[in-house]
């Protein structure tokens, strides 16, 4: 007996590489109950159901929400005997489940987030136009990033994109949303990185309210678009994002032009040439009609002042033929007209002989 | 080598091209040289709208440790 004897740190030292080999990470699920933070870095708190009660311990900076008592949590970790022999589950991830215990969560976030100025518009970047490169952080299965992959394929190409393979519900989502985040920063020249996850409940979103993936994506030197869930979801994510877009199809959308518009605007201007060549023409034809019209109204008008003028002479000379002055019965007496002699007479119809009997001079 | 001018380069020249017709440098006498360039470009801009594609690359790295 005396042969296995134990330290009681030998016995505590294999009671816990027991427990890590047995219970390498365990989930439970349960209620919290006397939660509390110790000297700002140790957090201590129940998890527990309607029989028993679970001791937990995490450390601060892995508490990624805010939590109460009585709200339903979901923890990761690892049973463990302290020094002192006394149990406690060593808490490596911790999240609200259930509507109620999440939107509490997510409305305790969102408060202090906004406290700091997380969300102030003045912090938002434009996202750059004529994009080349994207980054895109998202899980390759999701019918969102289908979406998304076939719109931007519709309106544009000749677009570098890199995909980071990344889950987007669950515990471990935000580390590795997180990850993803830092790589394209550190290592992949994009010019824009999108977040995207198609619909989903509360809790399948709850990975976007995580406050360390949220200070990440407000700390990125990379502008950053959320397109998560539909349009009525708000996760503390879109909150920091330099744009939320409401859906990833309308993530594809901001960042790209639409070839479609593009091919109509590019018939519109070729159309608009051609009118105006018409329009230039037309104009062209008008002004030589016009010049035309002017020259043919001169010649016009001078033909009939020639008319004009020769009528009058014509008129005039008719006014002096002789024919004309017989006709009213006057006579042309031609000659001689000395006593004695013949002088021809001329009248309308006759010529006459006549000789001179007498001269009187007219009184 | 010359390089071949982008998708954008060529709207902008387009739109050059385009505007030429409703400007006061328009002539008509050399109208029907510049609509047949502006149909060429259009043509070539058409093209390779339709025939540009995007490059997507899922990255290899693991995100998961």
């Amino acid at each position: 007996m005396e042969n296995n004897c134990l330290t009681p740190t030998q016995f505590l030292g294999i009671l816990n590489d027991t427990f890590a080999l047995q219970f390498d990470s365990i989930v439970i699920e349960g209620e919290v109950a006397s939660f509390k933070i110790n000297q700002g870095k140790w957090v201590f708190f129940d998890i527990k159901d309607e029989e028993s009660n679970v001791s937990c311990f995490m450390a601060v900076w892995e508490l990624r929400m805010p939590i109460e008592d009585g709200m339903k949590v979901v923890v990761k970790g690892t049973p463990k005997m302290t020094k002192w022999g006394k149990f406690s589950f060593t808490v490596s991830n911790i999240k609200p489940v259930g509507e109620g215990s999440l939107k509490k969560s997510f409305e305790l976030l969102k408060k202090k987030l906004e406290e700091e100025g997380l969300f102030n518009p003045e912090r938002k970047r434009e996202i750059p136009k004529g994009l080349t490169k994207i980054g895109v952080i998202s899980s390759t299965q999701a019918a969102g990033y289908a979406d998304f992959i076939k719109i931007l394929n519709e309106r544009w190409g000749g677009l570098s994109v890199k995909v980071a393979h990344t889950q987007v519900q669950g515990l471990e989502a935000p580390d590795q949303i997180i990850r993803a985040l830092r790589y394209f920063n550190e290592h992949a020249e994009v010019e824009v990185i999108a977040i995207i996850r198609g619909g989903g409940s509360m809790d399948d979103l709850s990975a976007f309210n995580d406050e360390r993936l949220a200070r990440e994506i407000a700390a990125s030197k990379i502008p950053v678009i959320t397109g998560i869930g539909h349009e009525v979801d708000e996760t503390l994510a879109d909150l920091v994002a330099d744009v939320r877009a409401s859906t990833p199809s309308n993530v594809a959308e901001y960042l790209t032009l639409d070839r479609g518009a593009i091919m109509t605007h590019i018939n519109y201007m070729v159309n608009n040439a051609g009118e105006n060549i018409l329009r230039k023409v037309n104009m062209e034809k008008n002004v030589q009609n016009d010049k035309i019209s002017q020259i043919k109204n001169v010649v016009l008008t001078k033909i009939a002042n020639y008319e004009r003028e020769l009528s009058e002479k014509i008129r005039l000379l008719d006014a002096l033929n002789p024919e004309k002055v017989l006709k009213q019965g006057y006579a042309i007496l031609s000659g001689d007209l000395s006593l004695g002699n013949v002088v021809k007479i001329t009248t309308f119809k006759k010529e006459l002989k006549a000789e001179i009997k007498e001269i009187n001079e007219r009184k | 080598m010359k390089e071949s001018k982008t998708i954008t380069e060529k709207i902008k020249e387009l739109e050059e091209k385009a505007n030429w017709f409703s400007s006061d440098e328009f002539e008509l006498d050399q109208a029907k040289e510049k609509y047949d360039e502006a149909i060429k470009l259009a043509k070539e801009l058409q093209k390779d709208l339709t025939e540009l594609k995007n490059e997507i690359e899922v990255l290899s790295e693991d995100f998961s440790k």
